[in-house]
């Protein structure tokens, strides 16, 4: 009987995360509106579910981003001090593409040339 | 009576470490006479070619005296790699594993494990030339800081220092083609930067890489919103 508590435990431990994931998608940042004109660069899109399949939701959540939309107050030069996408172990590192890599992220980057 | 059989144990324990490293002192002493031969042969004019081929790739371990670094004619490290090439003409043309060689020279490196050049400078290391023609007169460097304000509302503003650059480099080399001289008249994005243009002709080509962003972002905003 306990074993079998236990067991059902682990089954919902197991599938809740599975079903969890995949459902956050595409999440669209877009504070920052009158900064980013200036800069000349539009919305981001982060792909959460990306972000899922590569780490562990404990790696950004609650230390590099509170798990709440709207909650953090991401900037470039938060990014490149070493917060936010810029963490460490993140875009300022070999383990992903560079922080200058602006239209991988940002929407609308005029192309030069 | 336990005392020789605990000793006789441990022996035999080590044993294959010992086998192992005899075995890498006898290969690593024939890998230095094979490349002795190598050498000797491609010194002689003409003659044998097939004895003259390039040695398998071998990995370079900057601390191993016996490493294939190649050295110029000072004794300074110039080059690993072809040791058919004559290491000098290695060094002049930049080409093949020398920044390798460069690299057990211990100078200072940034955080991504490229040689600082800036720092050497500063460091009274090496005093680099603007230019390359003995005709050139030289200039002393400039010590014009120039303030670039960047766009938005967060991130830090670039100073940039013609001290630094005009060690290097000639004042033609940047006017009037890349930067017209004069403050605030350069139409400058980061996003044309990260596409080669402006700075971007040579961070992260010639000089320290665009990602190590704080080395151009160094005055904060603030400072500059009087
Ligand atoms: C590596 C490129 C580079 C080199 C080399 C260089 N400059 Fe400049 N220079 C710049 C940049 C960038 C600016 C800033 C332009 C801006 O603000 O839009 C500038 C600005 C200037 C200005 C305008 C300063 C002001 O306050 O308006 C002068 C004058 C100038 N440079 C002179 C020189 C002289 C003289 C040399 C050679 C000794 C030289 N530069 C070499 C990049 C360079
Ligand atoms: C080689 C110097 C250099 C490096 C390295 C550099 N920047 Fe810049 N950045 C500049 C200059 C110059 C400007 C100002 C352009 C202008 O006139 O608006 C600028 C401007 C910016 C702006 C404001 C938008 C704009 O176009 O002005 C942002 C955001 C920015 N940089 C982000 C970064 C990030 C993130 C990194 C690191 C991945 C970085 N920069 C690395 C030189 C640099
Ligand atoms: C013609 C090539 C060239 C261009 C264009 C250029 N740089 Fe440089 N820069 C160099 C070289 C070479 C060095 C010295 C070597 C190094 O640090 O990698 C240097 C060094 C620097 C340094 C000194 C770093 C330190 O640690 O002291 C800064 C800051 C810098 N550049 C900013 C800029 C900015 C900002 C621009 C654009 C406005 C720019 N550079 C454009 C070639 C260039």
């Amino acid at each position: 009987m306990n074993k079998l508590a236990a067991l059902s435990i682990l089954a919902v431990a197991l599938v809740l995360p599975a079903v969890s994931s995949g459902e956050i998608g595409n999440i669209k940042i877009d504070q920052q509106k009158h900064s980013k004109a200036q800069a000349g660069v539009g919305v981001v899109t982060f792909p959460h579910t990306r972000h899922e399949k590569l780490n562990k939701c404990g790696d950004c959540h609650p230390k590099i981003f509170i798990d709440k939309a709207g909650a953090n107050k991401i900037t470039m030069k938060g990014n490149m001090e070493g917060k936010f996408c810029g963490s460490p172990n993140c875009h300022n590192s070999p383990r992903a593409f560079a922080l200058y890599e602006c239209a991988k992220c940002h929407e609308n980057v005029k192309k030069i040339k | 009576m336990k005392a020789p059989f605990k000793i006789g144990k441990t022996a035999l324990l080590f044993l294959p470490a010992v086998i192992l490293g005899f075995a890498v002192f006898v290969s690593g002493t024939f890998n230095l006479a094979e490349s002795a031969t190598a050498k000797a042969a491609a010194a002689k004019p003409a003659g044998k070619t097939e004895a003259a081929k390039p040695p398998a790739q071998q990995a370079i371990d900057p601390t191993n005296a016996s490493s294939v670094i190649y050295l110029d004619t000072a004794g300074k490290p110039a080059g690993i790699g072809d040791p058919n090439a004559p290491p000098s003409a290695a060094f002049k043309l930049g080409r093949g594993w020398h920044p390798q060689a460069l690299s057990a020279v211990g100078l200072a490196k940034d955080r991504f494990g490229l040689i600082d050049w800036a720092k050497l400078v500063r460091d009274n290391v090496i005093k680099p030339k603007p230019s390359l023609d003995p005709a050139d007169e030289e200039m002393p460097p400039l010590k014009l800081d120039v303030l670039i304000p960047a766009k938005g509302d967060f991130v830090d503003d670039v100073i940039y220092p013609h001290e630094m650059h005009t060690w290097w480099l000639k004042c033609e080399v940047c006017h009037p083609n890349i930067f017209i001289p004069a403050k605030g008249e350069n139409n400058m994005t980061m996003v044309a930067i990260a596409q080669g243009q402006f700075c971007g002709r040579c961070h992260g080509k010639v000089a320290f890489p665009l990602a190590d962003c704080k080395r151009c972002h160094t005055s904060p905003k603030s400072a500059s919103k009087k």
